[in-house]
């Protein structure tokens, strides 16, 4: 209905707006309550309920009861369409209902809701009952899916993903008006950067969950659900930047409205290959081609009206300004494109096997290889450019003189610390020498900007140094990471010690423990270090009741620069125990980089919508 | 300080005996080169992930493989034909260089070529 | 040049969601079943019951080389299937994978022989030079090369979708 009005109605009566506004907050409020009757179903194990009975159990805490509501495809689903109707809700809240495209943005939001829960209602219902006779006890959920992290993770990925419908929607209802004087790019910022925060958060707790879980240090892996969480990211990451550049001025407006329509296409695309059954993945959802088909239809339906709709009226938007050489925005744009290359690549890698293998009936891998040799120049390249914008001013050329004092301290800078790295690390690579170098001269840059803003009180916006300062870290954590991390297969039986880089490695212990619905193996080690100190590892094997699925839990200890990471394998004929040590460096400096950006990203948006009202 | 003599003196005089590595190398070298290339191919039995992640049996089969081509001296490249001629060449997660994957290579570098010339040379109405 | 860049924009778009209508669609078959022909890698492995040593000259003509193992429970199930091919006279050699001989022996002995002969490939050499993963696994050879791979259990309903059309196509087995 809001669709219905706020399109073909005249959207700018106010009337019709409050009309729309409160046709909304009706139509979310029950909707809403249908989601928390949900949970109350799977808190008071109601097993009548399919979905509930295949993924709860009695036994289950009730922190687990809810989040086993969005482990499969059709919780998960109802949890995302929740969350797409929650930002529309908040928006119809916080936007004044003189806003000109309310109604249309409200409009859009309602009808792609409609297209998703026609989707869930039709092929993926979460109410299906099991009746005359519900089962006594639910399956047990995945036990690797008992996680307090893997719960956190899909709300907060959701939250981002779907929090762009609202800059989506905006873009859409400003194609629709065509009225070039609705700045509608300042408006969404503090939405956007806030849904940017939370998908880069969400990320960022996969990552780290992944790491720790699964058994083999390695944090990100180019699996092609992951890469379809990445492309929204990097669309986001450009609209962001586009965005403070519109908002400021009529420039690069035809990029940001572009880019907005990229960013949630990408985060429903991402959707549909999850959910579709089309890759196979760890992480995907059960393949069923009639889902495939149904979500492929709606989203190609919205992603091609709305890209219709810009090749029709983008002409709008062109400007006379020219974009001026060495301003910011250049910059901005430069960037733009090198993401967009990346986003162009990503999906080529995650669609070349399916086209190869669509057209030669042969299988074909593309994994880390291919990524990593595209990646790692292009966002090098990009953190120069970025280098090259911090003095950068709007709409001016800047004064590459003023360049030259602070670069010169940056590079000195990083070059020393470079070089030690070079001489007392041996690292030789030179991808990882350059990483080193330019994300150290990006922080030290920005430490001088933070000095000048406190001691001279020279303008700069502090968060985005700071979320910026969290990039250049990433860059150096993840380089050294993949350098000077280390790991062996250790054969050992207990009593005896390994040395393994100048620590000793002990395995001390043996013990069989029963837990609430497992039994395990836990394997003691003792670790003493070159300086003596001495740590306890304990990694278990565990072995599951319910489904007798046997998992492995490491064994972390965490230090500043490294984590000792461990985790035991077979045991052998002759008694002894396969046991995997590796040594992590800078792997929690990846984490923090992250949370870093994250809290910058919220602080921002914070202050944005602030300085709005 | 106790503990430390403790041990020291628990490490010397008791039957602790060293232990083996599961996995022998001969040099440093052989065992960086095992760790990288297990994480560039793929697992053929999981439905995702390269044999560094797996702990399939066959995984540990094609590992314990890996470190005999790499005692006999074989190449990186030589091992990676090895198995891909066993098990096809989706078991490596390098597509290679070959004429079916010249596009997946090249398109990224003509994708940026196109837009930086549309960016520069675009005419402005 | 706006009518250009729209056409290129619908038309990209159109070809992406096309493209994945054609692929859902497509009749996926049997991902377990690899046509692609190879030569029979080299060997030398003993017999199960007895001191011979076989090799790939022992080879000869068209047959079936069937991984499996008596730590693998779908063999089980695969194993009536098999004695039905043996009552059909088409010869079957198997490939015991990763086992303990006593019990290879004591699970033929229980289930019965539907082999030719059986390779006894302890240490999984053979196997991985055919590309196992696991077992069960079929093989369908001809003149030295293998033309058919088959990862899983066979049942009347692969045999038929799978091996027969192979089989009728190269007019091998006589029989069927």
């Amino acid at each position: 209905m809001c669709f219905i009005f706020s399109f073909f109605l005249n959207s700018k009566d106010i009337f019709i707006i409050n009309l729309v506004s409160r046709i909304y907050t009706h139509s979310f409020f029950i909707f809403l309550s249908s989601f928390f009757i949900y949970i109350w179903l799977a808190i008071s194990d109601n097993f009548s309920v399919l979905y509930i009975a295949q993924h709860s159990n009695i036994n289950l805490p009730v922190f687990y009861k809810i989040s086993s509501i969005w482990s499969a495809h059709e919780g998960s689903m109802f949890l995302w369409i929740i969350f797409l109707t929650s930002w529309g809700a908040v928006y119809n809240l916080l936007t004044s209902n003189d806003q000109p495209l309310k109604a249309k943005t409200l409009g859009v939001i309602s009808i792609t809701s409609v297209g998703f829960l026609l989707f869930l209602l039709l092929t993926s219902n979460p109410f299906e009952t099991i009746l005359p006779v519900p089962p006594e006890n639910g399956a047990d959920i995945n036990p690797v899916l008992q996680d307090p992290l893997l719960a956190i993770h899909p709300p907060m990925l959701y939250m981002g993903y779907v929090g762009f419908v609202i800059a989506f929607g905006q873009a859409i209802a400003f194609l629709f008006e065509g009225n070039t004087n609705i700045r509608w790019e300042k408006q969404v910022r503090s939405w956007s950067v806030v849904s940017w925060s939370f998908l880069t958060l969400g990320i960022a707790l996969g990552s780290w969950w992944a790491y720790y879980e699964l058994g083999w240090g390695g944090y990100w892996f180019w699996d092609p659900v992951e890469n379809v969480a990445l492309m929204p990211w990097l669309a986001a990451t450009a609209f962001i930047h586009s965005l403070s550049a519109s908002s400021k001025s009529s420039i690069l407006r035809i990029w940001t409205l572009l880019l907005s329509i990229l960013v949630f296409s990408l985060s429903l695309f991402g959707a549909f290959i999850v959910r579709s059954g089309i890759i196979d993945s760890v992480h995907s959802f059960a393949n069923d081609p009639e889902r495939g088909l149904y979500l492929l239809a709606f989203i190609g339906l919205l992603v091609m009206i709305s890209l219709l709709l810009f090749s029709f009226r983008f002409n709008l938007l062109l400007s006379n300004k020219k974009i001026i050489s060495l301003s910011k925005e250049s910059f901005i744009s430069i960037n733009n494109i090198l993401f967009g290359t990346l986003i162009f690549s990503t999906m080529l890698g995650v669609m070349y096997p399916l086209i190869y293998e669509f057209l030669y009936d042969q299988k074909i891998s593309v994994g880390a290889p291919f990524y990593n040799a595209i990646f790692v120049p292009i966002t090098l390249l990009a953190c120069i450019f970025l280098y090259f914008s911090i003095d950068t001013k709007w709409q001016q050329s800047f004064n590459l003189k003023s360049l030259y004092r602070p670069s010169f301290l940056s590079i000195t800078v990083s070059g020393i610390i470079v070089f030690l790295a070079f001489y007392k690390l041996s690292i030789t690579n030179f991808w990882t020498l350059s990483s080193l170098l330019i994300g150290l001269i990006i922080i030290i840059r920005y430490l001088i900007v933070i000095y000048f803003y406190f001691a001279h009180k020279k303008f700069a916006n502090l968060y985005s140094v700071i979320a910026h300062c969290g990039l250049g870290l990433l860059i150096i954590s993840i380089a050294l990471n993949n350098n000077l991390s280390s790991e062996r297969a250790l054969n050992i039986k207990i009593n005896e010690t390994e040395i393994y880089k100048d620590h000793q490695v002990s395995f001390t212990n043996l013990k069989m423990v029963p837990g609430p619905n497992f039994d395990s193996v836990q394997a003691e080690f003792l670790i003493v270090n070159p300086n003596g100190k001495t740590y306890t590892l304990t990694p278990e094997k565990r072995k599951y009741f319910a489904r007798g699925q046997v998992t492995t839990e490491t064994a972390i200890r965490a230090f500043f620069l490294k984590d000792i990471y461990m985790t035991i394998g077979d045991q052998l004929d002759d008694g002894s125990w396969i046991v995997n040590i590796q040594f992590n460096m800078f792997i929690r400096w990846i984490w923090f980089s992250a949370i870093i950006m994250v809290a910058a990203g919220f602080l921002l948006a914070h202050s944005l919508s602030r300085s709005r009202s | 300080m106790l503990i430390k003599v403790f041990l020291f003196f628990s490490i010397i005089f008791s039957s602790f005996t060293l232990g083996k590595s599961l996995y022998d190398f001969e040099s440093v070298e052989d065992e960086k080169r095992f760790y990288s290339l297990i994480k560039e191919i793929r697992c053929p039995k999981c439905t995702s992930g390269s044999l560094a992640s797996s702990n399939a049996p066959v995984s540990e089969d094609i590992k314990l493989k890996i470190i005999d081509l790499i005692k006999e001296g074989k190449s990186d490249q030589e091992i990676k034909e090895f198995l891909s001629d066993r098990f096809g060449n989706q078991i490596l997660y390098n597509p290679g260089l070959s004429k079916d994957t010249y596009l997946l290579w090249l398109a990224p570098g003509f994708f940026l070529m196109i837009i930086l010339l549309i960016f520069f040379f675009r005419k402005r109405t | 040049m706006t009518i250009f860049i729209r056409f290129i924009i619908v038309s990209i778009a159109l070809m992406f969601f096309g493209f994945f209508y054609f692929y859902i669609n497509e009749d996926k078959y049997y991902p377990g079943a690899d046509f692609t022909t190879s030569d029979m890698p080299n060997f030398e492995i003993k017999d199960l019951y007895s001191e011979r040593i076989f090799n790939v000259k022992d080879l000869e003509g068209s047959y079936l080389i069937n991984v499996w193992a008596s730590w693998c429970i779908t063999c089980r199930i695969e194993h009536s299937f098999l004695s039905k091919l043996e009552s059909k006279n088409i010869p079957i050699i198997g490939l015991n994978y990763k086992d303990e001989e006593e019990d290879a022996i004591s699970w033929i002995t229980r289930f019965g022989d539907p082999y030719k002969y059986i390779i006894h490939d302890y240490k999984g050499n053979l196997a991985l030079d055919l590309g196992v993963t696991g077992a069960p696994e079929t093989f369908l050879l001809n003149d030295g090369k293998i033309i058919v791979h088959y990862r899983g259990e066979v049942n009347d309903m692969i045999w038929n979708d799978v091996f027969k059309p192979i089989i009728k196509r190269e007019n091998l087995f006589n029989v069927n």
